[in-house]
């Protein structure tokens, strides 16, 4: 299979501050690739080169075999973008902004109606046509969103956080659609997700942190660096436990969330038999598991992914790339 | 070409669906016409001399007022319909329209377009207070009156854009149009009569581009060649730049020239700020 993203040496930096700080990456065509890391990791800047929004610094990008930068155009017409932030009009009709699309990106008159019917097809969206998109629930805005992004064919397209604020049922129809047209369209799908689980599902995943890439494999590789089971574990004295844990077993431990701790062992079920029966600080409850891509991250990045706390830093950072745009 | 349609049309249907808007537009125009234009219409008379004989008689400061209310309307709705530039950056909408692949030349020239068409609607609205005020217009005068409409609202669109397109914020668009709309408004003649300023007002006057504009609807409505010298004097009618009496056709060159001008720099600094 060939390379549909081709990405070189690309870097970011907003005056003193390294976004982006050289990011090598091949996509393979008819790929879901998925895009890790922490708020303010890189990830939206990277997605921004991209799609041709934000000017690279240094180095070059390639879509479908166009330049980011000297092929703007054709590039866009390359790729369907979803962003984080709805923006569809909503004022017009499902059916007007679904055109309005299909004029933007020059969808042959002929085919239009076809099309647009295809894709409320796949979102489920069909007897909602003509209805003004305010109506519409934050899961319908989402799917037609979804919908439109698809409309003009594109070879890749992006999702950044595809499925963020949604509830638990619309995020699985998200994924339903988004799979069916992986399937129907072969089309390449690079997506950035706080969800762990939805990562999974993807061929190959890139965890980026602090503007570097710290990890690019499928998750079953990447599960397998962590290796071993996962024991988590609360107590009395959670410091102390720590201290003891890491001083008895030589294994990494780290404070998750809900006072638990958690690191990792060869053979889970074999060493929590042992473990219950010798430790000196009463446990309060105690949790055997396989690594997920979770642990991995935990595991790279000594963060959590998903309990992500924004610091005041992170913010302010955000507010001032935001103003420098 | 289809993408400057699309983003043409968005704005058209857009203003037509926005029942509020329609309604609330004749608000403004209606406080000036009705309440402020037959205050003024007493008070006016009775300083021209309580003249009841001669020609001055016929000065009707309402019907003198139309055209410029019109004006009004036009420039108004042309140069505010940029604001649309500036929700659909805060709303995310802009990012849609960016990241397609038809050019910022057709996003600028789209928006000025729909500005500009939407502003012609608003102002041909304004034709309603006719019977009211008893001037008469016929059709052949709203024919001349949709060209010259548009030409006006095509170079305020593109002010509009010039500034939109450098504001982030629709507070601060609203900020800057206020403060640039209102004494180009009272130095253009919409209000009153372009007759016996002061020197340094006559000046910015003649520099103010609002002024060929309101005086071509007055050309137009007003009918100023059946009038008698007198009268026309009395209402500013005869603009002269130099000492040479300005033609219809000249304003309708200058205004042209003007929209030409603007729309390339807003297409530059539209270009330019969302590269």
């Amino acid at each position: 299979m060939s390379n549909i993203i081709e990405v070189s040496g690309l870097k970011k930096f907003y005056k003193d501050f390294e976004a982006v700080k050289g990011l090598d990456l091949k996509v393979k065509e008819g790929e879901i690739f998925g895009f890790l890391g922490p708020n303010g990791a890189g990830k939206s800047t990277t997605i921004n080169m991209l799609s041709t929004i934000t000017k690279p610094s240094e180095g070059s990008a390639k879509i479908n075999g166009y330049d980011n930068v000297h092929e703007k155009n054709k590039v866009r017409a390359s790729i369907g973008l979803i962003f984080q932030e709805p923006t569809l009009d909503e004022k017009l009709t499902a059916n007007e902004n679904l055109m309005l699309h299909c004029k933007l990106y020059g969808v042959e008159k002929e085919i239009r109606e076809e099309r647009i019917k295809e894709v409320l097809q796949i979102v489920d969206l069909t007897d909602k046509r003509s209805n003004i998109v305010e109506t519409f629930s934050g899961g319908m805005k989402r799917r037609l969103e979804i919908a439109r992004g698809l409309l003009h064919y594109p070879k890749v397209l992006f999702l950044d956080e595809p499925t963020v604020g949604l509830d638990p049922q619309t995020r699985t129809h998200v994924w339903e659609y988004i799979l069916k047209l992986k399937e129907k369209a072969g089309i390449t799908i690079f997506m950035t997700t706080h969800y762990m689980d939805e990562a999974e599902i993807c061929d190959r995943v890139a965890v980026m942190d602090h503007g570097e890439l710290i990890a690019l494999d499928t998750p079953e590789q990447l599960k397998s660096q962590v290796g071993g089971d996962i024991i988590e574990v609360s107590t009395e004295d959670n410091s102390t436990a720590k201290l003891l844990i890491e001083e008895n077993y030589q294994t990494e431990v780290t404070e998750i969330e809900n006072a638990h701790l958690s690191f990792r062992v060869d053979k889970g079920s074999e060493f929590l038999v042992d473990f219950i029966k010798q430790f000196d600080i009463p446990i309060k409850s105690v949790n055997l598991r396989k690594p997920t891509l979770n642990d991995v991250f935990l595991h790279l990045t000594g963060r959590e992914i998903r309990d992500e706390t924004v610091t005041q830093k992170d913010i302010s950072k955000k507010r001032m790339r935001r103003r420098m745009h | 070409m289809e993408g400057i349609v699309a983003i043409w049309q968005r704005d058209v249907i857009k203003f037509f669906r926005d029942r509020a808007r329609l309604v609330g537009s004749f608000a403004m125009p209606f406080m000036f016409l009705i309440l402020f234009g037959s205050g003024m219409s007493g008070a006016i008379s009775s300083m021209m001399g309580g003249a009841k004989a001669g020609p001055l008689a016929n000065f009707d400061f309402v019907q003198f007022m139309f055209p410029g209310i019109i004006g009004m309307t036009v420039f108004n709705t042309a140069i505010f319909s940029a604001l649309s530039v500036v929700q659909d950056k805060e709303f995310g909408y802009m990012r849609e329209i960016l990241v397609s692949p038809i050019s910022r030349v057709s996003i600028a020239v789209g928006k000025v377009l729909g500005g500009s068409t939407v502003a012609v609607f608003q102002g041909l609205m304004m034709l309603i207070f006719v019977p009211f005020i008893g001037v008469s217009i016929s059709v052949l005068m709203i024919l001349k009156l949709i060209p010259i409409m548009f030409l006006v609202a095509f170079a305020l669109s593109s002010i509009g854009l010039i500034i939109a397109s450098s504001l982030k914020t629709a507070q601060g668009f609203q900020m800057v149009i206020q403060v640039l709309v209102f004494p180009m408004l009272f130095l253009s003649g919409a209000l009153f009569p372009l007759s016996g300023m002061p020197v340094w007002m006559n000046f910015l006057v003649k520099i103010n581009p609002l002024t060929y504009s309101v005086d071509m609807f007055k050309k137009v409505i007003l009918q100023p060649e059946k009038m008698e010298p007198a009268l026309r004097k009395a209402m500013g009618l005869d603009l002269t730049v130099f000492n040479h009496l300005v033609t219809f056709s000249n304003e309708i060159l200058g205004v042209a020239l003007l929209g030409i001008v603007f729309v390339i720099l807003a297409t530059i600094r539209f270009a330019r700020a969302e590269a």
